[in-house]
């Protein structure tokens, strides 16, 4: 019987959710017993080309991490979808954006300017900026793709059958998804892989430490106090978005005594993750007085950044809308 | 509920005041075209017997199983039409009310086509959110037989009379060291022989006595939780300081060092840091006022009976209540300083000074003298504090004050035939039975009345002596009157803690401060919130009657509640998605009426909802970070469908 076969690719991505399939060990070698890779840019040589001449709907499965940024990411995930059976959101950034959705506040215009102009570590007396088309000889001419003008989650490109959250995924959540699509026994369309259907203090060792009530008198950030790492660090006035996060990594970073970020995003029931978010964590701080809240609520110095850190591109803002753009 | 919604809507006239401005045939018709509707009727009171009929009708003929009713507000006949749903075989909460009288009729009368296209939306609304109505059980709970009185004033001890009387026991808590309220301080009462505190007395020799009575004085309310029939209530007592053995000998008051004005005689005289409130007052024991005690333990020494105690600390009390009467009464308006040479000019009293002060047991022994001098000349002027007479006036009439007012002016010309008396009124209101013979009575004995547009001026003069200028409205002059004595009538204000005790006991408020009945004039002893009763002047001003009424009025509401073995509350509460909670606890802080606990259940950790304390304010679905808080009849899917209908037809 013919193996499966298997594409991965990377779209605006750091990279983390390669190393994280390689971070696998010793089971990527059950994994390539098991499947056919038929296109790993980062790993393999295999060019689009190769991806172009199989048969539409060939591909078992696409896993595709990073959110869609360029021109080239939006055709190569077309054509993946084309080719594939199911495709597979793996990643924070695939599923809703990412750390590099944060962008979408900004205009593509005010992004371009910042790096090739502002950015203080930028020297560029001539003001050059990388063009899409670069005559190098008579003959030869140069293509970059271009810049879209916002980042997109995956879904908003082309339809995704499953997602596997994290950033990156950890290997035992991208295992159990592997397991999952192998068993051939699939969840319904749309589901999340790998993960729990609980939040993460479920999960979390220091949920037992709670007090009745969750309240907050002052907020913290993580370099601002040494957290006691035998309580729960959302009653320490940390920013731990565990209540509002997917379960499945194992409270990682919790157990480092660093409190969660938010990477394994919303629960089913959540429409909008950082609205959920700043709906709890806004109702627990502890006073009556508006100002005093106001005074506590504003030590959050970058609400999007934290509340929205993987999700702004999936969520209810988008972004912010910038009028003067053409 | 998996079977297909069958939806019926029926439309109400209301006579014209949706058919005025609604065009009923056209949104029988839009309606028609909805998804799920299989039945649309249109009847001049869907409310009425008929009404209700075609309802039932339509529920049997169709195999209905979601009724729409597009009437009035859903305060007004929700419960009405969940009794037809009843009476029709369906459980009562498959009804969704659609309103397009207040909230659509009333307010778009100007334009026929706005308020039925809104008409249409509000439907379109509703029959999106029917189709996923469940069905829910009513939540039923025993009633605990005890009452909680908060207000031992004439109201509250009138409540507690009846109820105790009735064989239930009662809970009667006092702020002050002394039961009786302002009416205690009051001098005698118009038609009778009595004297304030003698009311107080007669209510009091039916209650204090009784066993089904206790009374806690010095006692506050902190915390209220739990709901109807089943109240949990947490009060304070402040420490006496003084026992039981108290014998009022007297010699405790003799030593103390301490002088602090005089509040029970309105701040004529001085009283003591240990002192009896006044005589006659129950319970009839001395207290320490330990706000002004220096504890220099003088009383204590002194003391024949080792009564005094002043190691004693305040106390939590825990009472459970199937219901709580509020009768926390009101305060005196107290003028400001300067406000018609109050407190400038000792010539200036309010008009419970002067009652004080013509009651035998005052420090002058009835006599009215000012500085010594018996005034020939008095003022008075009336509805000081009331009737936006001055900018920091309430806007509201005080009722009691013109009765009141010519009752003591008729006292002084009985006592003192030469003094001339003027009253400066904006309007006399003798309603009470009897007190317009007392205002004749008044114009019998030369007691000149005069109206007043402007507040009058009382110009205190370098000499001491005052003149009180004003612009008759009736002889339309300018008007100088010289005065020894000027009065002010005040009114009634809100007591200055009701604020906090409303916001314990969950009950809202007008805008002047007094609490707010369910239904003005159909309900004026019943809070909105359940199991919760009003009585006397904490609903607004009284006079003694209307607050001795009001006590029995509210005390046989709550009677209602508290015969009933079993009370229901709507299932209109939040509830946990056992399986998918993650015991994260942002739901327990932030339930404003502590109805969420974390349980642990074979290792297992999850919210728990106690559905007789929730009162379904949502505050837990909203914060709830994995949507598995869950409200009936306020799913997110329910309002997600009902957004989407709003905004896509």
């Amino acid at each position: 019987m013919e193996k499966p076969k298997i594409a991965l690719y990377w779209c605006a991505s750091c990279g983390g959710c390669e190393e994280a399939v390689v971070d696998l060990a010793d089971k990527i070698l059950d994994v390539v017993n098991l499947v056919d890779i038929v296109f790993w840019p980062v790993a393999m040589d295999y060019k689009i080309q190769d991806v172009e001449n199989l048969p539409d709907g060939s591909i078992t499965a696409s896993f595709i991490n990073g959110g869609v940024r360029l021109t080239e990411h939006e055709h190569v995930v077309k054509l993946l979808r084309r080719k594939s059976k199911l495709v597979i959101a793996y990643g924070a950034c695939s599923a809703w954006g990412g750390v590099p959705g944060l962008a979408n506040l900004y205009s593509r215009e005010e992004i371009l300017r910042y790096v090739y102009h502002e950015a203080p570590t930028v020297e560029n007396p001539d003001k050059t900026r990388p063009q899409l088309k670069t005559k190098v000889e008579e003959e030869i001419t140069l293509e970059l793709p271009d810049l879209l003008p916002r980042l997109l989650p995956l879904d908003l490109v082309v339809d995704v059958d499953y997602y596997v959250p994290g950033c990156p995924p950890t290997p035992d959540v991208t295992w159990k998804a592997i397991e999952t699509l192998l068993s051939g026994n699939l969840p319904p369309r749309g589901s999340v892989l790998g993960a729990s259907d609980k939040s993460l203090c479920y999960d979390c060792p220091l949920n037992e430490t709670k007090p009745d009530k969750v309240l907050i008198k002052d907020v913290k950030r993580p370099h601002e106090v040494l957290a006691d790492p035998s309580k729960c660090l959302l009653t320490q006035g940390l920013t731990c978005l565990g209540p509002v996060t997917r379960g499945g990594c194992g409270a990682l970073c919790i157990k480092a005594a660093m409190p969660c970020t938010g990477c394994f995003g919303p629960l089913d029931e959540v429409i909008d993750y950082g609205g959920k978010a700043i709906s709890y964590f806004a109702s627990i701080v502890d006073y009556a007085d508006e100002e005093e809240i106001k005074k506590v609520l504003g030590k959050i110095l970058d609400p999007m950044g934290v509340f929205y850190r993987y999700s702004l591109p999936a969520s209810r803002l988008r972004g912010k809308i910038i009028l003067a753009e053409r | 509920m998996n079977e297909e919604p069958r939806i019926g809507v029926y439309i109400c006239h209301c006579g014209v005041n949706i058919a005025g401005s609604v065009n009923i045939k056209e949104v029988v018709e839009y309606v028609k075209n909805l998804p799920h509707v299989v039945e649309v009727r249109d009847y001049i009171f869907m409310c009425s017997a008929p009404g209700q009929e075609i309802i039932k009708e339509g529920v049997k003929k169709y195999n209905l199983n979601r009724i729409v009713v597009a009437a009035c507000s859903p305060t007004m006949h929700e419960h009405t039409f969940r009794n037809v749903l009843i009476e029709a075989g369906l459980n009562p909460y498959l009804l969704e009310i659609a309103n397009i009288r207040e909230h659509c009729s009333w307010v778009h009368s100007e334009s026929r086509e706005a308020a039925t296209w809104k008409a249409y939306t509000l439907i379109r609304v509703a029959v999106a959110k029917a189709s996923l109505l469940e069905p829910l059980k009513d939540i039923t709970f025993k009633v605990n037989k005890n009452v909680l009185i908060v207000g031992g004033g004439v109201a509250g001890l009138s409540a507690a009379r009846e109820l105790a009387l009735k064989g239930f026991k009662v809970y009667l808590i006092e702020r002050r060291p002394v039961l009786g309220g302002n009416t205690a301080r009051l001098g005698r009462i118009a038609h009778t022989e009595l004297k304030g505190k003698d009311v107080v007395g007669e209510l009091l020799k039916q209650v204090v006595d009784n066993p089904n009575i206790n009374i806690y004085v010095n006692t506050e309310i902190i915390d209220v939780s739990g709901s109807v029939g089943n109240f949990k209530i947490r009060v304070v007592r402040q420490p006496r300081h003084v026992n039981e053995k108290c014998n009022l000998c007297g010699e405790c008051v003799r030593v103390c060092p301490v002088e602090v004005s005089n509040e029970y005689e309105f701040g004529l005289t001085k009283r003591k840091a240990i002192y009896l409130p006044y005589l006659g007052a129950y319970p009839p024991l001395y207290v320490i006022d330990h706000e002004n005690c220096t504890r220099c333990l003088e009383c204590v020494k002194v003391c024949p009976r080792n009564a005094v105690n002043l190691a004693e600390k305040p106390e939590e009390i825990e009472l459970n209540v199937g219901a709580v009467i509020l009768a926390a009464g009101h305060e005196p308006y107290e003028p400001l300083i300067g406000e018609f040479g109050y407190g400038v000019s000792s010539r200036v009293l309010t008009l419970f000074q002067l009652e004080r002060m013509l009651d035998e047991e005052s420090p002058t022994k009835g006599e009215l003298k000012i500085n010594g001098i018996q005034p020939k000349s008095i003022v008075f002027i009336m509805c000081v504090g009331s009737l936006n007479i001055t900018p920091n006036a309430y806007p509201y009439c005080s009722r009691m004050c013109c009765s009141s007012t010519i009752k003591n002016a008729l006292v002084i010309k009985e006592r003192y035939p030469e003094t001339n008396i003027y009253i400066l009124h904006k309007d006399i209101r003798t309603y009470s039975r009897g007190d317009e013979q007392l205002y004749l009575r008044a114009g019998e004995r030369l007691i000149r009345f005069a109206r007043y547009r402007e507040a009058p001026n009382v110009l205190v003069n370098p000499d001491g002596s005052i003149d009180v200028r004003f612009f008759e409205e009736t002889i339309q002059e300018e008007v100088s009157i010289s005065a020894d004595l000027v009065v002010l009538s005040v009114g009634m204000k809100p007591p200055k803690d009701i604020d906090r005790i409303r916001t314990i006991v969950k009950v809202g408020c007008g805008p002047e401060g007094f609490l707010r009945e369910a239904h003005l004039k159909l309900r004026p002893v019943e809070a909105a919130t359940d199991g919760v009763y009003l009585a006397g002047t904490v609903t607004g001003p009284k006079n003694i009657v209307e607050a001795i009424d009001s006590g029995s009025a509210a005390a046989s509401k709550a009677l209602t509640l508290l015969v009933k073995e079993e009370a229901i509350v709507e299932p209109l509460v939040a509830v946990v998605d056992d399986e998918r909670c993650s015991a994260c606890s942002i739901c327990v802080g932030i339930c404003p009426y502590n109805a969420i606990r974390i349980k642990t259940y074979e290792d297992r950790r999850i919210a728990e909802v106690d559905p007789a304390v929730c009162k379904g304010c949502g505050a837990c679905v909203a914060s709830c970070p994995t949507g598995v808080m869950q409200q009936f009849g306020f799913k997110d899917a329910q309002l997600k469908s009902q957004v989407l209908a709003a905004l896509y037809k």
